[in-house]
């Protein structure tokens, strides 16, 4: 039940023409108390969110099943950094899901069965398809270069690509382009992308800085699972018999 | 495999680990913050500036709900019938981002098919009982916004279990549910009192204020709920599963 890879009953949520959320303009009540809200609360931990990274993911059970995202990424520590992801840059932006990224050092210590969940970085960085907008590549080649060892975990939690109008079903586990196909990120998505931000293809520009990049020496072959295993992950969420606790005290 | 509703096996991620609760790793470098500032300086971040309020309450989670976190969600309205909140665990700068909430008026609502419904928590009860808060907001600004979230229905995917001690984010998502009347239901005693002195208010006091409140006639429409009704929780499971073929693109 509730898979995420299948397609919802269709329902006034889903259909290319529908206003994705559906609903009434926004109340003047409703815009009085955002503002006012925004006065007295210091909001900290969205103004964390210092970077916006746009890039291509797939959907881990259906590759060909590709979208631009939108990280909106804040910094915990310098090995952990944890993304906010959105399906475009603008105001009417709707939030997608979530993404986590750690370091290679930080991934190692992670149980087998967990590194499954997660992708590798190295040929989305280094092909640029990971880019920080509109930051010139002197700026944040560094900052790709440690990207380019890191994994990411990548749940969707609305499906705007199959055109749901409102998040429906279960997550869905997301992974990074690859080289290899079926994980080839498609040209036309790229290529719509790098118009919209002046992505600079030529000789001296982000591609060809990036192929300059380090690879990394070693990517842990429990991540990107599918690769070695042509399996991708579903999610499903399944009724259970509820946990019996002891009364407290 | 990697159940919601299963135990992370020890690593250097989960709880008792050397290193307290925060994410494992080094501080935050120089050439990291230079980084930041740059980027800020030249990035508009417009979806992120579209969050203008913080809401602290307190969620329980689908399969167990005796497990119970204070959430603080950072919401964002896309119009007057749907909501978006990045969730996060605290209200501090180095607060873990720890899930998504999406809330919508009982219209939307009761236009999803039953299927979907079950996977959504309504919200009358969270908000006549003052466990849904907007910290500093003064009561009357608040008081047209909690008519209708009365109303409204939630669908919460947690995806960083830090109530168990993850220091990472492990396993699948977690759904959660909303607090209700019901016994089964109701929050900790001691949560909320911590929630409570830390902002220096009283949960009871809201509850007070909040009487004329108008509790939905309906309170739990179509499937909304589910476990209440069905003493069955949803855990989510990640299976493999064979990749899907397609023909290739022209």
């Amino acid at each position: 039940m509730s898979s995420s890879d299948q397609n919802p009953a269709a329902t006034p949520a889903s259909g290319p023409d529908e206003p994705s959320p559906p609903g009434r303009p926004t109340a003047v009540s409703s815009q009085v108390l955002d503002m006012g809200a925004q006065l007295v609360q210091a909001l900290k931990p969205v103004r964390q969110m210092k970077q916006h990274a746009c890039s291509i993911a797939l959907y881990a059970h259906d590759l060909h099943r590709q979208m631009e995202v939108h990280h909106f990424v804040s910094r915990l520590n310098q090995d952990v950094l944890q993304c906010a992801v959105y399906d475009s840059d603008k105001p009417s932006a709707r939030l997608i899901g979530v993404e986590y990224i750690v370091s290679d050092t930080i991934f190692e210590g992670l149980p087998p069965d967990e590194q499954r969940l997660w992708h590798s970085h190295a040929y989305e960085v280094k092909a640029g398809l990971w880019t920080d907008v509109a930051v010139p590549e002197a700026l944040q080649s560094s900052e790709m270069a440690s990207l380019a060892k890191t994994y990411g975990k990548f749940w969707c939690t609305w499906q705007v690509d199959r055109g749901d109008a409102l998040p429906l079903g279960a997550p869905a586990l997301m992974v990074s382009p690859q080289a290899a196909e079926p994980g080839r990120a498609r040209a036309e998505l790229v290529r719509r992308r790098d118009e919209r931000y002046g992505v600079d293809s030529s000789a001296g520009g982000l591609k060809a800085a990036r192929v300059e990049m380090d690879e990394p020496e070693w990517i842990n072959p429990n991540a990107d699972y599918w690769r070695l295993h042509r399996k991708g992950f579903a999610v499903d969420v399944v009724p259970a018999e509820m946990k019996r606790h002891a009364p407290f005290p | 495999m990697a159940s919601s509703d299963g135990k992370p096996l020890p690593t250097p991620a989960s709880a008792g680990a050397a290193g307290g609760t925060a994410p494992p790793g080094q501080p935050t470098t120089v050439a990291s913050k230079v980084l930041d500032m740059g980027a800020a300086a030249m990035q508009s971040l417009r979806p992120v500036k579209q969050v203008k309020q913080h809401v602290c309450t307190l969620a329980l989670y689908a399969h167990d709900p005796k497990r119970q976190v204070e959430t603080h969600h950072y919401v964002s309205r896309l119009n007057q019938d749907f909501l978006q909140c990045a969730v996060y665990d605290s209200d501090r700068a180095d607060a873990r981002l720890i899930g998504v909430e999406y809330i919508v008026s009982r219209k939307i609502f009761e236009s999803l098919p039953a299927e979907e419904q079950r996977l959504w928590h309504s919200h009358a009860h969270e908000i006549k009982s003052g466990l849904w808060t907007s910290p500093h907001v003064p009561t009357p600004l608040e008081k047209a916004e909690l008519d209708h979230l009365a109303t409204t229905f939630g669908k919460f995917w947690c995806t960083w279990q830090v109530d168990r001690g993850d220091r990472l984010p492990l396993g699948a998502p977690a759904l959660m549910v909303s607090p209700q009347a019901d016994p089964a239901a109701t929050v900790r005693p001691d949560l909320v009192r911590k929630r409570d002195d830390r902002y220096g208010f009283s949960t009871e006091e809201l509850r007070a204020a909040r009487f004329d409140v108008e509790a939905p006639a309906e309170e739990h429409p179509g499937k909304a709920d589910y476990w209440l009704r069905h003493r069955k929780g949803f855990a989510v499971d990640v299976v493999p599963h064979e990749m899907k073929r397609h023909a290739p693109f022209p």
